[in-house]
């Protein structure tokens, strides 16, 4: 009989162990509260939403990854991964999703708590001050070519004051830095 | 003679105005009366969802509040507005607490939000109000069953619990001018215009593989029925040139376009011309 080798280290594991003392138990609270997380827990890793991503093979983090992250409470993993402002919101995984969980909603509400804590790419970023200066993300600037077609030059009815005045009270107003 | 308020959003009037013609001139052909909605602009994307959706949700909770003061129903030519639009007010019938919250602001508006309007498509108002035996009646010059790719868009078929539109809407649609449908493995599949700006070479390839995937189906021509879809498989193909070294030459024309032609009105009123790959090809094909 052969004897047994002692192996040195650590043991050999398909992902890298978590350290259970950084995790936040009430990260998954946090995501059912916000819209359309109310069926996170039913995820039952079957990783259909993962076959249905058409981006998931150049992700580190693969969507039914990020679910199981949210339910261990892999808060800031989740928050500060380039994955979630990446999800293209296809809802080709949240169509496919044999258990209903709303994966595409739930990026959507993760993206949502980093950008609370300023976390926003910078062209995310951009975008949003172009909503609070110009009350719109494209702007008429060829009126000619609307007036070869029959159009008037300018948009019949267009007014951005009041998308101006919502945004520069809400976050978007806080993040872009012109808002109360 | 249906009415409806026009949502035009802030893409298709800056970037396609062919494509707001076109809508334009289908709906005086076929007896739809548009109405330019007033006091109104962006819906904010799916980035303004992202970064701030309490603020989303009052800016197009206040678009739906205007349309309810005369009644009509929206349509929009965008999926994005569409995708905003219908996914804002789903939330709102179905959440009290928001509802409240978001009422809360428009009051200071004197509005409110009460969900008493529809969100529409244009497409699925032409499917749906006109109908397809209607547009057939008035088509005068057919297509001669050329084969003709549809890319749907995901905000217009996705979550469809919230979109309530099915692809066979635009397949009857694009069959009733006298093409062909040519399927593809791909069909499903993004776009890409929403990760453009975090991520472009990622962007560029979903746009690629789309083409690719239509090209090598069969279809002589593309079509889209937005303008975020439009510019990356339209305007992206161009640079594909650069980025890929690649030339496909499969012109992308919005659906109300090849309707339009259909119909018998000119392409210059519905500026065919400004398709960026260049689409006069496809007059060949109509008979008549």
């Amino acid at each position: 009989m052969t004897e047994a080798k002692q192996i040195a280290g650590p043991p050999a594991t398909l992902v890298e162990p978590i350290d259970m003392s950084q995790l936040d138990s009430k990260f998954r609270d946090e995501i059912r509260s916000m819209p359309n997380g109310e069926e996170l827990a039913a995820c039952f890793a079957c990783s259909t939403c993962t076959a249905a991503c058409p981006i998931a093979n150049q992700w580190k983090y693969k969507p039914h990854q990020l679910i199981r992250m949210i339910l261990l409470g892999m808060r800031s993993e989740v928050l500060n991964s380039k994955e979630i402002w990446e999800c293209l919101t296809c809802f080709q995984c949240q169509e496919r999703c044999p258990q209903k969980v709303r994966i595409t909603d739930i990026l959507f509400d993760c993206k949502n708590l980093a950008a609370d804590e300023g976390k926003v790419p910078e062209k995310i970023l951009a975008l949003a001050k172009e909503l609070i200066d110009k009350g719109q993300l494209y702007v008429v600037t060829a009126d000619w070519e609307r007036e070869d077609l029959g159009l008037q030059p300018t948009v019949p009815g267009l007014s951005t004051d009041g998308i101006k005045q919502i945004l520069r009270e809400t976050r978007t107003g806080k993040l872009a830095g012109g808002g109360t | 003679m249906p009415m409806y308020n026009l949502y035009m959003g802030c893409s298709v009037p800056a970037n396609y105005p062919n494509y707001e013609a076109a809508v334009m001139k289908v709906g005086e052909a076929l007896g739809m009366e548009f109405e330019y909605m007033t006091d109104v602009a962006c819906c904010g994307s799916p980035n303004l969802r992202s970064i701030d959706y309490f603020g989303w949700l009052v800016v197009n909770g206040r678009t739906l509040a205007i349309a309810e003061k005369n009644g009509h129903d929206i349509v929009t030519p965008c999926n994005g507005c569409f995708g905003s639009l219908k996914d804002v007010q789903h939330h709102l019938k179905h959440d009290e607490k928001d509802r409240s919250r978001v009422n809360k602001e428009l009051k200071k508006m004197g509005l409110e939000f009460r969900g008493t309007v529809k969100v529409r498509h244009v497409i699925e108002a032409l499917y749906t109000d006109i109908g397809i035996e209607e547009i057939q009646r008035k088509i005068t010059r057919p297509l001669d069953g050329v084969g003709i790719s549809i890319h749907y868009g995901c905000h217009l078929l996705r979550p469809d619990d919230v979109t309530e539109f099915k692809p066979e809407m635009l397949d009857a649609l694009v069959r009733a001018t006298g093409a062909k449908v040519v399927e593809y493995p791909l069909w499903k599949q993004c776009c890409g215009a929403t990760v453009l700006p975090v991520n472009e070479p990622l962007a560029i390839r979903l746009a690629r593989d789309k083409i690719r995937s239509m090209k090598e189906a069969g279809a002589e021509f593309a079509t889209v029925v937005c303008p975020a879809c439009g510019n990356q498989l339209d305007l992206q193909q161009v640079g594909l040139k650069d980025s890929y070294g690649e030339v496909y030459d499969l012109p992308v024309l919005l659906y109300p376009q090849i309707l339009a032609l259909a119909l018998g009105i000119n392409e210059d009123a519905i500026g065919l011309h400004m398709n960026r790959v260049p689409a006069d090809s496809i007059l060949p094909h109509l008979k008549g």
